[in-house]
Order: structure tokens, then C-alpha cells, then sequence
């Protein structure tokens, strides 16, 4: 039987896997066109759920299937072989064949489909030039660097014209300047891909720029899915928020006001009665040198400057209020308020600047 | 105070390795060179008419060559297997497997007769003579050499890089063009150092093939066997010598062009 080849698919995983003591229950899906990215830390799974829908390991309950057409289903005793899923996989550390030219490497999937010879060098050119790849064809994959070998992974991936495209950590192996040049070349041949695409990654700048649907991992489970905005914005547990930066309190409202878990209180504005989560943005705060006087702001804490470090055009202050707060200022700020670690600070925000929404856990 | 290294040569070496390698090497060039310094080199021409050398030394290497084509052919599967499947009783198969590595060749020759042979276990259902043919001295060859091969390939099987072969399946590759396309390349510099030994081991084969092979001229006297008749039949050290020197020409030119060319590139691969 032939892989699904071009047809476009949805993925559908709905699978348990156990490895060594530790379970991974994922239930995702992603429509054609759509690029999931599965974020989390390391030894949360990820590879694994990568592994189980490539083929390379088997589910232990579950099914994964493309559309109607079923993958590995343990329960109806089906598994398909990776040669016969027709899912194309981008390793992290790329993996091209060190014996076959670039050329070669590209043209073993059109081969491994049964196209001769000639014309699955054709096919593999073809990918090689709208990857902007062509001068490099006749090396030997020892000669690339490593944003070339991973270019050259993303081609070699494509060409065997899979119904769904897998990323393992596509930039982990990457130095930084390199990293950013492949990020946006990726992000526009993953929007021509009509196929669905899941990555996995613990980086959530990869994810958010690459990515439409973001879903987060966490000891085994799915625990936050949704848009970058909406992950971004709205993070639903400590470790999702420490990842995009935000600083996350638990509390329970009640009309427009938040009585925070270990005391405080915030106005949050259309804050949903019952327990709530509140995120902040480090850069929603304002650093006082000094206690403020009544002000319009509706949140106002102090504490202790612990330590700065700075991030892009922005110094991040991690404060010991009542409780451990980011705050993200300027350069500038910080050398006009005389910052540094142990000044005491005061810090505001506005109660337009919090977002309070349901906390599901609970 | 310390040499300053030249190039790419890393932590020099050890001034106590230098000592025993120094004997080994001895002990391994010494008697090599003896035969050299020994050798009547002037009643070369007249030895070499004497005893058919010709004939000898083109049944050694072309059935040595056969052993190695054999020994690809069956024993790549054979490591294979044991690098991979798994199955009851494969520690016993692989014991089975290196027998011929410690058995005296003598005991292989009289074994293949006892299996192969006229009243042989297996050769007593097969229509045709296997003792005293060159397809038997090449069996014979290949019973001694193959071992040689499978230990070396099933070791480059066994650590060969699962990562290539994962990514050539997702690529929609069978288990057969990911084991002739992927694998078996990328494992190449152990196949040649595998058929090299496998080869040498072959072309210098003397107990089993004597055995076996018998010593008919120009059919299964190969140069070790007819060395060792004229120096034990007919007594002649001096010409014993002789006809060993192109055995030994053969034998380094083919080592050291094939080491130069296969087996240095095997580390990095």
C-alpha cells in the first residue's frame, strides 16, 4: 500500500504511552495547514509523543490516526510500520545520511517511493531550489554547517511528500545568529506545508513564532492549549508562566475584586467570581524609588530588589514582595532609580493591566 | 620540558608503551625477516620451475578471493542477526559461530569431512564429491575465514547509528532498502576490514585445506599447502622458503594498500 501521499489529512493523537514508570497522555489535534507546537521541559515526553506518532515506538493505549486512516490503534491490535505512515520526521540533530550527497539524501524519500533513479534527483532539485538550497546539492552532508544540514533535513523531509510533518527541537542544535535566520525560513515553508504540522520544543520562542496552536506538556499531560496569544496572555499554571514571563497569582474574586492565595489584594477588572488565576505582565508594573502617593493605580506592593538581569532592550527585576514579582523597566530606570539588589521598591500597576480568568484546576 | 606536538597530534604517547610495543613488534617482523635474509634468492628461478609454483599461487589467490565473496555473502546476514534479531539460543549460535576462530584447523578439516564427505552427515544426501575439489578447499577457507567477518561486521552492526535508520524509515524506506541503502554503508569501513581479514586468513589457510582440500597440482595445491609439502615430503627448507616469499609479497602489498585506503577511515565513520 502506497502512503496517504498528497492528500491533506488532519492529525488526531489520543494515545497513552508508558515508558520506564512515567505515563504520557496526550489528546491532540491538528487540521491541515495548522502547526501545533507541543511545549514543554525536558523529560516531559515530548520526544516520545513524537516517536509514538512517527511510528518508531508503539502507544500503549490510545489510537493516533490521520483523518480516518489509523496509525496505531493497540486496542484493534493495528500498527502501521514508519515506512508506511506516510509522516515526515525533522530530527533535531538532522540525521542526513553521511554516505549520500546532499542531492542523494533528498532524493531517498522519491526513491524509497518507487520514482527512478533520474527522476528523483529531478524531484530533489526542485525541493532544493524553493528551499534556496541548489549550490549546496553536490555536497557531502559532513560539509554543511549546521544550518545547512538542517535546511537541508527540512528538504530531504518534504520531498518524501509526507501527509504530516514532525519537528524534533528544529533549532535546538543551532547557535543563536543561525537560529534566528532558519526560525523565519522554517516558518514560511511550514505555512506552505498543507499538512498538519506538530513540533515539539521547551523553547517557547520557537514556539510562539512558529507555531499557530501552542500546547503545553507537563508531567506527562496536556495542561494548557491554545493561540501564543492566548498561552502567552493567559497562562494557566506556574510552570506556563515562567516560560512566557508572566508573573501568575491564584486567588478567588468576587465583583471586580481578587483576594490573592497568602494575602493581597488586586482590582482586576471583568475578573469572574470564584477562584481565579491573575497574570501580570513584567512590564504592566511601575518601579517607585520610594512609597507613592495616592495614585490611580489600583495595585500597590513592596519589597525587595533581589537580583536584575537584562533581556533584550529590557532589564527584568525579580522582586520579593509578598510575593516573588517580575518587573521588566529600562535601562534607563534602572539607572535613574539607582536599582540594585537589595533597594527596597515599590511597585503599581493598573487594574487594566491584570487579567483575572477562571482557574480550571480548581 | 615537553616536545611541542606537530599538527593534530593529540597527548603524546606514553614513554612506557614504547618498551613492549617495541618486542611485539619484534616478535611479529623478526621471523618475517629472517625468511627474507634466509631465502636462496639466487636458485629462486630454478625452485620456482621445480614445484608448479604458478599453478599454486593462482588457486591461493583466486580461491581466497571466493572465500571472501562467500563469506560476504553468508556472513553479513549472520552478523546481522546476531547483532539484531533476537531469538532463543543465539548466545549458543554465536559461540557456535567463533568455534572455527579456536579450533585447531586440523580438527575443521576432519569436521567438514564428517559433515561433507562421501558418508558425511549432510554429504551423504548430496549427489556430488565435495573432499578433493577446489569448491571444497574454498568451504574449507570459508569454514576457517568467514568467523573473522562476522565478528567484526556483527560488531559494526551492533554500534552502527539507529538514528540513520529511523529517519530512513520515516522516509518511507522498506527494512531492506534501509538495511542495503543506510545500514550497510554506512557500516562499509568494518565490511572491508571484516573481508581483509577474512581474506588473510584465507589466503594463508593450510590444516583444514590440506585436509579437506587434499594436494592435487593445479587443482587444490594451494601455496601453504605446497610449501609444506616440500619442506616435509620432499625436505627441501631452502625451496620452502623460496615459495613462501611471494605468498608474503602478496599478502603486504594487498595489506597495506587496503589499510591505507579502508581501514584508517573506519574510526571516524
Amino acid at each position: 500500500m502506497a502512503a496517504i501521499g498528497a492528500v491533506v489529512v488532519s492529525l488526531h493523537v489520543d494515545a497513552a504511552v508508558s515508558r520506564g514508570g512515567f505515563t504520557l497522555e496526550v489528546n491532540v489535534h491538528v487540521a491541515p495547514g495548522e502547526v501545533l507546537a507541543v511545549l514543554g521541559p525536558n523529560g516531559a515526553g515530548k520526544s516520545t509523543l513524537l516517536r509514538a506518532i512517527a511510528g518508531l515506538i508503539g502507544i500503549d493505549r490510545g489510537e493516533i490516526r490521520l483523518f480516518e486512516h489509523v496509525l496505531d490503534a493497540p486496542g484493534r491490535n493495528i500498527f502501521l510500520a514508519p515506512e508506511s505512515r506516510g509522516v515526515g520526521v525533522m530530527f533535531q540533530d538532522h540525521r542526513l545520511f553521511p554516505h549520500l550527497r546532499v542531492v542523494d539524501n533528498v532524493a531517498f524519500g522519491p526513491r524509497a517511493r518507487g520514482v527512478p533513479r533520474g527522476q528523483a534527483r529531478a524531484e530533489a532539485r526542485v525541493w532544493l531550489d524553493r528551499l534556496g538550497l541548489t549550490r549546496l546539492a553536490e555536497r557531502a552532508p559532513r560539509r554543511l554547517s549546521g544550518g545547512q544540514a538542517q535546511r537541508v533535513a527540512l528538504a530531504r523531509a518534504l520531498a518524501a511528500a509526507p501527509s504530516a510533518l514532525l519537528l524534533d527541537e528544529p533549532l535546538a542544535a543551532l547557535d543563536v545568529q543561525t537560529r534566528a535566520e532558519v526560525q523565519g525560513e522554517l516558518r514560511e515553508h511550514l505555512a506552505e506545508f498543507e499538512g498538519p504540522t506538530l513540533l515539539v520544543t521547551h523553547d517557547p520562542v520557537e514556539a510562539i513564532v512558529l507555531a499557530s496552536t501552542v500546547a503545553v506538556i507537563e508531567n506527562g499531560t496536556v495542561v494548557q492549549q491554545g493561540t501564543p496569544a492566548e498561552i502567552s496572555s493567559r497562562p494557566v499554571t506556574s510552570y506556563v508562566a515562567k516560560l512566557v514571563g508572566m508573573n501568575l497569582y491564584r486567588g478567588t474574586a468576587q465583583a471586580g475584586t481578587v483576594q490573592l492565595d497568602g494575602g493581597g489584594v488586586v482590582t482586576a477588572v471583568e475578573a469572574p467570581d470564584g477562584a481565579v488565576l491573575v497574570a501580570i505582565r513584567p512590564s504592566a508594573f511601575t518601579v517607585h524609588d520610594a512609597a507613592p502617593r495616592a495614585s490611580s493605580a489600583r495595585i500597590g506592593w513592596s519589597g525587595t530588589l533581589r537580583s536584575l538581569a537584562p533581556i533584550g532592550d529590557r532589564v527584568r527585576l525579580s522582586v520579593d514582595a509578598e510575593r516573588p514579582v517580575l518587573v521588566d523597566v529600562t535601562p534607563a530606570a534602572v539607572a535613574a532609580l539607582r536599582l540594585a539588589p537589595g533597594a527596597p521598591v515599590w511597585l503599581t500597576a493598573k487594574a487594566t493591566d491584570v487579567a483575572a480568568y477562571p482557574d480550571v484546576a480548581r | 620540558m615537553s616536545r611541542r606536538p606537530r599538527g593534530d597530534e593529540r597527548g603524546g604517547t606514553p614513554p612506557l608503551l614504547v618498551p613492549p610495543a617495541a618486542v611485539g613488534a619484534a616478535l611479529l617482523v623478526v621471523p618475517a625477516l629472517a625468511l627474507v635474509v634466509r631465502a636462496p634468492w639466487s636458485r629462486l628461478g630454478p625452485i620456482y620451475g621445480e614445484y608448479r609454483f604458478w599453478d599454486a599461487l593462482r588457486i591461493s589467490i583466486e580461491t581466497s578471493l571466493e572465500v571472501t565473496a562467500l563469506s560476504l555473502l553468508f556472513g553479513t546476514p549472520l552478523a546481522w542477526i546476531l547483532a539484531r534479531a533476537h531469538f532463543p539460543g543465539k548466545a549458543v549460535l554465536r559461540a557456535a559461530v567463533t568455534l572455527p576462530l579456536v579450533l585447531p584447523p586440523v580438527v575443521g578439516g576432519i569436521a567438514l569431512f564428517y559433515a561433507l564427505g562421501q558418508h558425511g552427515i549432510v554429504g551423504q544426501y548430496l549427489g556430488w564429491q565435495i573432499p578433493f575439489t577446489q569448491f571444497g578447499i574454498v568451504l574449507a577457507g570459508t569454514f576457517v575465514s568467514m568467523p573473522f567477518l562476522v565478528v567484526t561486521v556483527e560488531g559494526a552492526f551492533r554500534s552502527a547509528d539507529r538514528g540513520l535508520e529511523e529517519a530512513a524509515a520515516t522516509l518511507g524506506a522498506s527494512r531492506w532498502r534501509v538495511f542495503a541503502h543506510v545500514t550497510v554503508p554506512s557500516i562499509a569501513p568494518s565490511l572491508a576490514a571484516g573481508s581483509v581479514l577474512c581474506w588473510a586468513r584465507a589466503i594463508g589457510e593450510y590444516g583444514a585445506t590440506s585436509i579437506f582440500g587434499g594436494n592435487i597440482a593445479g587443482v587444490t595445491l594451494t601455496m601453504p599447502v605446497l610449501v609444506a609439502r616440500v619442506f616435509q615430503v620432499s625436505g627441501d627448507p631452502e625451496g620452502a622458503t623460496a615459495l613462501s616469499l611471494p605468498l608474503m609479497a602478496v599478502a603486504i602489498v594487498v595489506l597495506v594498500a587496503l589499510r591505507d585506503k579502508w581501514l584508517r577511515s573506519a574510526p571516524s565513520s
